[in-house]
C-alpha cells in the first residue's frame, strides 16, 4: 500500500512540467558546483604539491651559510587538502591554507581568496555545500507544501480517507514519494561527484576520504529528512497550501538567512573578537615588553646572560665552552614563544568559543548543525585549521630550535657558516590530518541536534497526519 | 448495514443534525431529500467519520465508526458530488490507484477496464489523462471505483449531479442491480424523481431533523412531492 503511494506520488511528480524544471535546474546547478569545487580543489592540490617541494628544496638547497640566516630564509606550510573540500570549502577561503614559517615569529595564515573577492563574492561561492544546505530544502519545500494541503483544497483528500487507509501510511507513502523526487536530483549529482572525486584524486586518497565521504552523504539526508517531514506536518496542519507554503518558506528563511547572520553577530557580541590591528600591536607589545608590560625585552635578556654565566662559572660570554649567541637566539624565541602562545592561544579560544554558540544554535537552525558537521567532514572547519596550524608552529619552533642549538654548539668567535648538509638534517613537514573520529567528537553536539531535528520533525508529521481530516 | 442512533452534529451550538435515527439493511436503498442545509451531507460526514458526532452514534456493520474508523470504511464505498481524480494521472491510473488503497485484491489491468465499459465510459478514455475529462465522466470514474471497491454499503452524496440523464437512469439500474446483490445504499438527492424511481425508501430532511420515512412502493410520485413541500413548509 505504501509503495502504491510512493509510485503515484512520483509519478504525478515527474508529469508535473514545474517539478522538472525546477529539479532540471537544480540539478544543474548542483552539478556545476561539484565539478567547479572539484576542478578547484584539484588545481589547490597540484600547486600545494609542488609549492611544498618546492619550499623543502629551497630550504635542503640553501648552500653554506650561518643558521641564523636560514631561520630567516624560512619556508612554507601547506595544509593538505582535502577532496571533499571541493564539496564544501568552509573556512578555508577566510582562514588561508598556508603559513610562512620564519624565526621570531608566528605569522598569520596566507593565501585568504576572501581577501582578494570582490564584494559580490561576500553573498556566498556556489559550492556545492550551498546547494546542498539551502537549494535542496528549498526543493523538498516546493515538492511538499500541498502533499496533503492540496490534496484538501483539490477534493481528493475526501475520496482518498473514503477508503479506510491507516493515516500513517499514508504520509509514509507520501514522505517516500517526495523523497524519491528528490532522489531523482540527488543521485545523479552524487554519481557525478563520486566519478569525478576518483578521477581528480589518487585511487588509496578515495578510498582514505571513503568514511567521511559517507558520513557527509548521512548528514545531509538527515537534514533534508527534517525538511521532508517538516513538509509534511505544515501541510497536513495548514487550513491552506497556500498558508503551508508560506510557513515553510518562513522557516527556510529563518533557517538559511537569518538565523546564520543574526547567529553570528551573536556570537561575536558574546565573544568579541580582536580587530587585526588590536591582536597585532598587542604582539608588538608584548614582544618588547613582555605579557607583564613591565618586563623589557634587554633587561629579561641581561637576566638571563647572569643566569648562564652563573650556571657556567665564567665572567664573560667569551669563556663560555658554547656559542653565547644560540643561546640568545633561542632564549629570545622562547620569549617570544610565550607571546605567541598567549595571542594565538587566546584567539583561537575566542572562536571556538564562537563556534559553540554557532553549533548550540543549531537548537533554532538545523542548518547550523549540518552546516558545521560538514564543514568538519570536509576537513575545513576552524577546529582542523587550528589543529594544522599548531602542526604547522610547532614544526617552526622545532626547525629554529634545531638551527639555534647548532649555533650554540658549534660557533665560535669570528663568522660561522654550516655545513650544507644541516639543512637536510631537518625532518621535512609531515602533517597528519585528524581522525574521523576526532572530528566527529568535536562536532557531536551537531550529531546529537541534527538526529533530534529529525525526530520532532518526524513526530510532528505523525501527529499532524493521524489527526488528518478531509474537510 | 447501516445504522444512526440518535445522531446528532452542532455547530456553535446551531444543529446540523439533531438525533438522527436511521437503519439501512442489505438490500436497502434509502434516499436522503431535503434542501440545501437540511444535514444529508452531514450525515454521510459522520458516516464516514470525516467529522466527530456531537452526540449519539453513526455504525456500520455494527461497529461505531469512531472507534474503528479504518474497519468501518473497509465496508464503505463513497461516491461524492464532484468525484476529484488526480489530473496528471490517466483514469485507468486513478480506478487503480483508489482500488489498490481500498485495501481490495488488485485488478489485473483488463479487469478494471471492465469497470470503466460497466459504468458507460467509451473505450480509450481511460488512458486518457483526467485532466481532460468532462464532470460526468470524473462521476462514472467514482461509481467504478465504488463498484471496484465491493462494499457491502454505498454512500452517495448527490451522485448523479451533473449526469446527463441517460447517464442518470444507468446509474439508477445499477443501483438496483446492486440493492438486488444485498448492498444497503444511503443517497443524499434533490431529485425526487430518481429518489422514487430507484429508492426503497426515502427521508424528508428539514433543518437537521429526519421529518417522516416513507416506502416509495407504497407512494405515487405525486404524493411524494406534496408530501416533500409539505415539510419544507414547516
Amino acid at each position: 500500500m505504501t509503495a502504491t503511494i510512493f509510485k503515484k506520488e512520483l509519478t504525478e511528480m515527474l508529469r508535473d512540467g514545474r517539478f522538472r524544471w525546477l529539479s532540471t535546474s537544480v540539478l544543474v546547478l548542483l552539478g556545476a558546483a561539484v565539478l567547479m569545487g572539484m576542478a578547484h580543489t584539484r588545481d589547490v592540490q597540484t600547486q600545494h604539491e609542488t609549492a611544498q617541494a618546492a619550499a623543502r628544496q629551497d630550504w635542503v638547497g640553501q648552500g653554506e651559510k650561518n643558521p641564523h640566516s636560514a631561520v630567516h630564509y624560512g619556508t612554507y606550510a601547506f595544509k593538505p587538502t582535502m577532496a571533499l573540500s571541493a564539496i564544501d570549502p568552509g573556512v578555508d577561503p577566510y582562514v588561508g591554507v598556508s603559513a610562512f614559517l620564519e624565526g621570531h615569529r608566528q605569522n598569520q595564515f596566507e593565501f585568504r581568496p576572501a581577501q582578494d573577492a570582490t564584494a559580490m563574492q561576500r553573498f556566498g561561492q556556489l559550492t556545492a555545500a550551498t546547494v546542498l544546505q539551502l537549494l535542496i530544502p528549498l526543493l523538498v519545500i516546493v515538492m511538499g507544501f500541498s502533499v496533503f494541503a492540496g490534496e484538501r483544497e483539490q477534493g481528493t483528500l475526501r475520496q482518498l480517507m473514503s477508503l479506510g487507509i491507516s493515516p500513517g501510511r499514508l504520509a509514509l507513502g507520501k514522505a517516500l514519494g517526495v523523497s524519491g523526487a528528490l532522489a531523482i536530483v540527488l543521485v545523479p549529482a552524487a554519481v557525478l561527484g563520486v566519478v569525478a572525486l576518483t578521477l581528480a584524486t589518487p585511487g588509496a586518497e578515495v578510498a582514505a576520504d571513503a568514511p567521511r565521504l559517507a558520513m557527509m552523504v548521512g548528514a545531509y539526508l538527515l537534514y533534508f529528512g527534517v525538511f521532508v517531514a517538516l513538509s509534511l506536518a505544515v501541510s497536513a496542519k495548514a487550513p491552506s497550501s497556500r498558508l503551508a507554503l508560506v510557513v515553510l518558506l518562513g522557516f527556510w528563511i529563518v533557517n538559511g538567512l537569518v538565523a546564520p547572520r543574526a547567529v553570528t553577530d551573536v556570537a561575536r557580541s558574546l565573544y568579541p573578537s580582536p580587530s587585526s590591528f588590536e591582536f597585532t600591536t598587542g604582539i608588538q607589545a608584548a614582544l618588547a615588553d613582555g605579557l607583564d608590560g613591565q618586563s623589557p625585552t634587554d633587561a629579561r635578556m641581561a637576566a638571563y646572560q647572569q643566569e648562564v654565566l652563573a650556571e657556567y662559572g665564567v665572567d664573560s660570554v667569551d669563556e663560555l665552552p658554547i656559542s653565547f649567541a644560540g643561546l640568545r637566539f633561542q632564549k629570545s624565541e622562547e620569549m617570544g614563544n610565550e607571546v605567541f602562545d598567549y595571542y594565538y592561544g587566546g584567539l583561537n579560544d575566542t572562536f571556538e568559543s564562537q563556534n559553540r554558540v554557532r553549533s548550540l544554535s543549531a537548537v533554532v537552525a538545523p542548518l547550523l548543525a549540518v552546516q558545521s558537521l560538514s564543514m568538519g567532514l570536509a576537513g575545513t572547519d576552524v577546529a582542523q585549521h587550528r589543529h594544522f596550524s599548531e602542526a604547522a608552529e610547532e614544526y617552526r619552533r622545532m626547525y629554529v630550535g634545531r638551527m639555534n642549538e647548532d649555533i650554540a654548539q658549534n660557533a665560535g668567535a669570528g663568522r660561522y657558516v654550516a655545513e650544507a648538509g644541516l639543512w637536510a638534517s631537518v625532518p621535512e613537514f609531515d602533517y597528519q590530518a585528524p581522525s574521523v573520529g576526532w572530528v566527529l567528537a568535536n562536532h557531536r553536539l551537531s550529531i546529537l541536534l541534527l538526529f533530534a531535528w529529525l525526530a520532532v520533525a518526524l513526530t510532528l508529521a505523525m501527529r499532524a497526519a493521524s489527526a488528518l481530516r478531509p474537510v | 448495514m447501516l445504522k444512526a442512533t440518535d445522531l446528532t452534529k452542532t455547530y456553535n451550538g446551531v444543529a446540523a443534525l439533531d438525533r438522527l435515527n436511521l437503519e439501512v439493511a442489505p438490500g436497502d436503498v434509502f434516499c436522503l431529500l431535503g434542501a440545501n442545509g437540511a444535514g444529508k451531507t452531514t450525515t454521510i460526514n459522520l458516516f464516514l467519520n470525516f467529522i466527530e458526532p456531537s452526540g449519539g452514534t453513526a455504525q456500520v456493520n455494527g461497529l461505531d465508526v469512531t472507534r474503528q474508523p479504518l474497519e468501518t470504511k473497509r465496508w464503505l464505498a463513497y461516491i461524492p458530488e464532484q468525484v476529484m481524480l488526480y489530473r496528471h494521472l490517466t483514469g485507468l491510473e486513478n480506478l487503480d490507484y483508489f482500488t489498490a488503497l481500498s485495501g481490495t485484491d488488485h485488478y489485473p489491468p483488463d479487469q478494471l477496464r471492465a469497470f470503466f465499459k460497466q459504468v458507460g465510459l467509451q473505450d480509450g478514455v481511460a488512458d486518457q489523462r483526467v485532466s481532460t475529462y468532462s464532470k460526468g465522466m470524473r462521476q462514472k470514474v467514482g461509481i467504478a471505483i465504488a463498484l471496484a471497491k465491493q462494499a457491502k454499503a454505498l454512500l452517495l452524496d448527490e451522485p448523479t449531479s451533473g449526469l446527463d440523464p441517460k447517464a442518470s437512469n444507468e446509474f439508477s439500474r445499477l443501483l438496483q442491480r446492486l440493492s438486488g446483490e444485498g448492498v444497503a445504499v444511503l443517497m443524499a438527492t434533490h431529485d425526487l424523481f430518481r429518489a422514487k424511481e430507484s429508492g426503497t425508501r426515502v427521508g424528508i430532511m428539514n433543518q437537521g431533523q429526519l421529518k417522516q420515512t416513507l416506502t416509495t412502493a407504497e407512494i405515487g410520485h405525486a404524493d411524494l412531492e406534496r408530501i416533500y413541500l409539505e415539510q419544507m413548509h414547516d
